[in-house]
């Protein structure tokens, strides 16, 4: 099984820390919009970080699949886009049953920093964490990740 | 625009006239007020008319996000409302931890200012550069949970929204601001927004931060937060919340007033020590925007007459004001207590000491159970303390009277209950019997906002007996403490101005800052500069405060803290007297450079270049 950002919803108190850790780190400016993850916050006794799971939740590679000019493709579990080729026709965002493809000028999701994801090492709760989910922790995933109601 | 870390504009909103308008600063402005609780009080300093009536049209609510806010570094996320103040007739500021300010700098502003009065009731619903001024109606009348939820769904969840409760509609002049349940409590800034017919903020931001040098930043962020997390004081308030330190208040210093200050140690702490309570009701943990320690606490009751009950708490200060100074040892009931003021937008430490007041009236006669309607007494607290706060909330009987804290029901009830009314400038005290930390009684009275642990926070000085340049502090004695004190508040300003919580403050202390703020913002400060901006900051306020006509003659302690020496504990036999309080006054104004009444001087004004 592949490393994922699995999340602990138990253990996040909604501090976003890890949305601005995000976005300096690829962006070098902050934008809660742009962060490859998102913190929800619903109400005082909900919040929880939504974290590209690198369409393992998914399971159906969707955006790979839909994907016209095969700008996306998947390898050890990273999903990345090739700016190249991709032609920022929003396919993959609309496809994307978690939203966790997104675009600005191209395409683009979480790529795990390469291997060391910022927002983990800034999880001061470890709300977020790099490893192989549990079986169960599919379900649990694919639950909290569901869009809002 | 090419200044870093800032985004140089201020947006002005006339509820009057309905019309939106930017101004801009530059670098000079940011380096002499910072952010925060600089530039909030700066906007109400210069735009209040001298004399406004705080809740009239002509107040200036102003709210801005610390320097720090939208930026990762840890707890560095809070935000500054501020106003003239309906309870004090002082500048008060109020900070809180919500995401609001953060998300305002996203819309591409640094600072609100709110002027003049809506029609109808209203709400601002900010998107980037697009202000308008909606319709509340639906939204009038509704608690804090509702509002939010209500906006949310309208403009989408990733809003941020404050907003006040019934109390603040009802003009309390104890009501709170709230977001994201976290509340800008003190002095009644609710009851400001409630004038103006405002009922929320809504605000959405889409615009990049854009700090001096991102990579610095990260790097530092990162070093700084592992250091925090190995911290002793990281692990208990992650553990146990603010109250983590109630025991040894309690019992080693003898200073946890109790019973609307009749005793100073709570026999029945135990009962309401997070070190009980934590392990059975708290359900996970909170934060604050931006929070890397997070000591809020999710306390859930699930069984019982309080099933149901959610609250971001129990915090320290209202583990006392609802609890140990109202004598209520139930834990569910200070809980449900909590979110009733919550949820009705009251600040929780005023809401507590008012109702702690009319326990103590009831006891010795002045008011009676007729009066009441119920047995609002000390030995009933666990029944009385949340059904009072919801009567406070909606004005309702006895409430109605209490709604606007104690200076104002002592004034109504009169036949001797100012005797029992404990306040500085009309703000009732948080957690720490004074008689037992005499700087810290200074601090009381020298606060701009009336008695307030967070102005010049020096009870951590006098209790743990060392911090910053100090040491050795003996909190029974008056030597020096008017110097230390205005330093502090100083100090206090400075984190304030730059948004970062005062929990934080033993951390970062002032050495660490510049080099933070030279990654965030590309401009250099000394330790001196920016506690000469702290420095410039309080004098505003005390200017402010001075030509609102509240001077030396209004900051002193009340009856009770002057004349009855603690009864009980550690701390057993001492008060502050007359004498004492005269002396540290009179030092105190001579640290500042203000006249005997405290006024600042021309001359203090021009050193710190405020006009």
């Amino acid at each position: 099984m592949v490393k994922m950002l699995v999340p602990y919803p138990e253990n996040c108190t909604g501090c976003r820390f890890c949305e601005m850790a995000c976005t300096i780190y690829h962006d070098g400016t902050i934008n809660h919009a742009d962060a490859r993850l998102q913190v929800h916050r619903r109400n005082v006794k909900i919040d929880f970080p939504s974290v590209c799971t690198n369409c393992v939740s998914c399971g159906e590679d969707c955006c790979v699949m839909h994907c016209p000019v095969d700008a996306i493709k998947k390898e050890n579990g990273i999903v990345s886009v090739d700016e190249e080729l991709c032609t920022a026709c929003g396919t993959c965002v609309e496809v994307c049953p978690f939203g966790v493809m997104r675009m600005e000028e191209k395409a683009f999701n979480c790529d795990l920093c390469g291997g060391d994801p910022t927002c983990v090492k800034f999880c001061p709760t470890k709300a977020i964490v790099y490893e192989e989910p549990k079986p169960e922790q599919y379900e649990k995933i694919k639950k909290l990740l569901a869009p809002e109601a | 625009m090419n200044m870093k870390g800032y985004t140089g504009r201020i947006l002005k909103v006339d509820l009057t006239t309905g019309h939106p308008h930017v101004k801009t600063f530059d670098e000079k402005y940011a380096r002499k007020y910072l952010g925060g609780q600089g530039f909030a009080v700066e906007i109400v300093y210069h735009e209040m008319p001298a004399g406004a009536d705080a809740l009239g049209p002509d107040n200036v609510l102003a709210m801005a996000p610390g320097a720090f806010n939208g930026f990762p570094i840890g707890t560095g996320g809070k935000s500054a409302f501020a106003a003239k103040s309906p309870a004090t007739g002082t500048l008060a500021e109020s900070i809180m931890g919500g995401s609001i300010g953060m998300e305002l700098r996203h819309a591409g502003y640094d600072a609100l200012e709110i002027v003049g009065k809506a029609e109808s009731p209203s709400y601002v619903f900010i998107e980037d550069d697009k202000v308008e001024i909606e319709d509340a109606s639906d939204l009038w009348g509704k608690d804090t949970r509702v509002v939010p939820e209500t906006l949310k769904k309208r403009h989408g969840w990733d809003v941020k929204v404050a907003c006040i409760g019934v109390a603040g509609e009802k003009l309390s002049k104890i009501a709170c601001i709230d977001c994201d349940d976290r509340q800008a409590g003190r002095a009644g800034l609710g009851a400001v927004m409630g004038a103006k017919n405002l009922k929320a903020i809504v605000v959405r931001g889409t615009k990049d931060l854009v700090p001096a040098d991102p990579n610095k930043l990260l790097e530092l962020a990162y070093k700084y937060q592992k250091i925090y997390e190995a911290a002793p004081s990281f692990i208990e308030d992650t553990k146990y919340g603010t109250g983590e330190f109630l025991g040894w208040i309690n019992k080693e210093k003898g200073v946890f007033p109790t019973r609307n200050w009749q005793e100073s140690v709570f026999a029945e702490r135990e009962k309401i020590d997070p070190y009980y309570w934590a392990p059975r009701y708290v359900t996970k943990n909170k934060a604050c925007f931006s929070c890397t320690k997070p000591c809020g606490k999710l306390f859930e009751v699930k069984s019982g007459k309080f099933t149901g009950v959610a609250i971001d708490g129990i915090e320290y200060e209202t583990l006392y004001s609802l609890g140990g100074t109202c004598g209520n040892a139930d834990v569910e009931s200070v809980a449900r207590a909590n979110e009733i003021c919550d949820v009705l937008g009251m600040d929780t430490i005023s809401a507590g000491v008012t109702i702690g007041f009319a326990m103590e009236l009831m006891q010795r006669g002045i008011i009676t159970e007729k009066d009441v309607g119920f047995k609002c007494t000390f030995d009933n607290a666990s029944e009385a303390v949340p059904r009072m706060c919801e009567m406070m909330g909606n004005r309702t009987g006895f409430g109605d009277l209490l709604a606007d804290g104690v200076k104002v029901a002592a004034k109504r009830i009169g036949k001797g209950s100012e005797r029992y009314a404990i306040h500085t400038k009309g703000l009732e005290p948080p957690a720490y019997d004074v008689r037992g930390m005499k700087g810290h009684g200074l601090a009381y009275m020298t606060s701009t906002r009336g008695a307030c642990h967070l102005r010049a926070g020096f009870y951590a000085p006098e209790l743990v007996g060392k911090f910053w340049k100090w040491e050795g502090i003996d909190r029974f004695s008056t030597a020096n403490k008017g110097f230390m004190v205005s330093q502090t508040e100083n100090f206090m300003c400075v984190y304030d101005s730059i948004g970062l919580c005062k929990f934080s403050r033993g951390f970062y202390l002032i050495a660490k800052l510049p080099e933070l703020l030279e990654a965030v913002t590309g401009m250099t400060f000394t330790e001196e500069e920016l506690l000469k901006i702290g420095e410039r900051v309080h004098n505003m306020k005390g200017a402010f405060n001075a030509r609102e006509g509240v001077t030396r003659k209004d900051w002193l302690l009340p009856p009770r803290i002057l004349e009855d020496p603690i009864v009980d504990g550690p701390s057993k036999g001492h008060k502050i007297s007359i004498e004492e309080m005269n002396l540290m006054l009179d030092d105190y104004m001579k640290a500042r450079g203000w006249t005997s009444e405290g006024v600042p001087t021309p001359e203090k004004m021009k050193e710190l270049d405020i006009a």
